[in-house]
């Protein structure tokens, strides 16, 4: 596993030819430097805690994944098994960065990390996630984030 | 991920993507993204390599402060540096399964439950040093996810632990949940072997990928469509679809 190249030729070809969505316009937010950023986590990788139900096909809801969720609470259930998981299992930052995030704030790199993250299925038509990345995007704000890191699996 | 970008910027919130489908984030436009050339599956690259990590998330980060908009998509300049063959890597312990018997359900559940048990000192093991597991979704122990395995094996499917899902949709949790058994146990002594080393030892010597293959088989083989998408979709990877020749 697991680049393109390594997949069946009909999985490259249907991801080559996936229909993407197209938007009218190119909405593009600036901010204060970086050192002054509060900065949140959102997720394709379809993270759940532990006792929760896992994404299933199909799904546009999202997760809420509290920065003080221990790393051993956290799974991940996106339907796709064409995608490494090993690194995940060894270490939670290669999909969900916490640490790293935690280490640049101590650094003063970023002023501080977001008090909650939140996780999607990516797998998914994007459009119907679009009335739940508004949700998410409200409870940014309201977090006073100003810089989001999006991780895709 | 990129339309989730631009949903939440269209919204005020700025973002900065990481992509590991250069095609897709160009169709798309994310506002701000960092290419990466890594495997899915890891957007950050190495596992266990904070100054990896950090050389990743900066130079995305970055693009929030530095780039001009309204599109930006950067590259990333280096592979990550576990992503090459381990030279002469195997697990800390060795399997070679035999022929897969599946018709009667105890004694595949023996010789599965053999399996599990022996690899448990490893698992263990694992899970004392990563001081976690990625074991959970089914919400089923590693040797009832066995049994569950072994019974829809023999024809006979057992009702799913969560009555609000089917008890395929349970199956597909549950061999999750033995891969990352096994996947686990294989990194017990901390080597970081390539994902391809590491796939391609579970599926050609476990007998639980013997299980998993053949369970593949049988819902395929199924009149219900949600069986055949499970089956044909989320048991075994497209790459060891390709490699094992399977049909």
């Amino acid at each position: 596993m697991v680049r393109m190249t390594d997949l069946p030729q009909a999985t490259q070809t249907g991801m080559a030819n996936l229909e993407c969505p197209r938007f009218e316009t190119t909405p593009f937010v600036s901010g204060p430097p970086l050192a002054k950023r509060r900065v949140a986590v959102v997720t394709s990788a379809g993270l759940v805690r532990r006792g929760e139900r896992p994404f299933r096909s199909g799904n546009v809801d999202y997760r809420v994944l509290p920065a003080d969720t221990p790393a051993d609470q956290i799974l991940i259930s996106h339907v796709s098994v064409n995608f490494d998981r090993t690194a995940f299992q060894r270490d939670i930052n290669v999909v969900f960065p916490l640490e790293r995030l935690r280490a640049m704030e101590e650094a003063g790199t970023i002023g501080s990390v977001a008090a909650t993250h939140y996780s999607f299925m990516g797998a998914t038509d994007p459009r119907g996630m679009e009335a739940n990345a508004r949700a998410v995007a409200g409870r940014l704000k309201s977090d006073r984030v100003d810089g989001v890191l999006l991780t895709p699996v | 991920m990129s339309a989730l970008a631009h949903y939440l910027e269209d919204e005020g919130v700025p973002t900065v993507a990481i992509s590991l489908i250069r095609l897709h984030t160009a169709k798309i436009g994310s506002p701000r993204a960092l290419w990466v050339p890594f495997e899915l599956g890891r957007p950050l690259g190495a596992p266990r390599d904070e100054t990896f990590q950090t050389r990743v998330i900066t130079a995305a980060l970055r693009l929030l402060e530095a780039a001009p908009g309204p599109v930006v998509l950067e590259d990333f300049p280096d592979d990550d540096p576990t992503a090459i063959d381990l030279p002469g890597w195997q697990p800390p312990f060795d399997l070679m399964a035999g022929a897969l018997e599946t018709g009667n359900r105890a004694t595949l559940e023996h010789a599965l439950g053999q399996e599990v048990l022996a690899i448990a000192p490893f698992y263990e093991r694992f899970v004392a040093a990563n001081r976690r597991t990625t074991i959970g979704l089914s919400g089923l122990a590693v040797d009832e996810c066995v049994g569950f395995l072994a019974a829809f094996l023999a024809g006979s499917p057992p009702a799913s632990p969560d009555p609000a899902v089917s008890p395929v949709q349970a199956l597909r949790w549950a061999v999750d949940d033995v891969k990352a058994y096994y996947l686990e146990a294989m990194s017990a002594d901390g080597a970081i072997p390539s994902s391809r080393q590491m796939q391609s030892w579970f599926w050609d010597r476990t007998l639980a990928a013997r299980a998993i293959i053949a369970l593949r088989r049988q819902l395929l083989a199924s009149d219900d469509k949600r069986s055949q998408a499970i089956g044909r979709m989320t048991l075994v990877p497209g790459a060891q679809v390709l490699r094992l020749g399977l049909q």
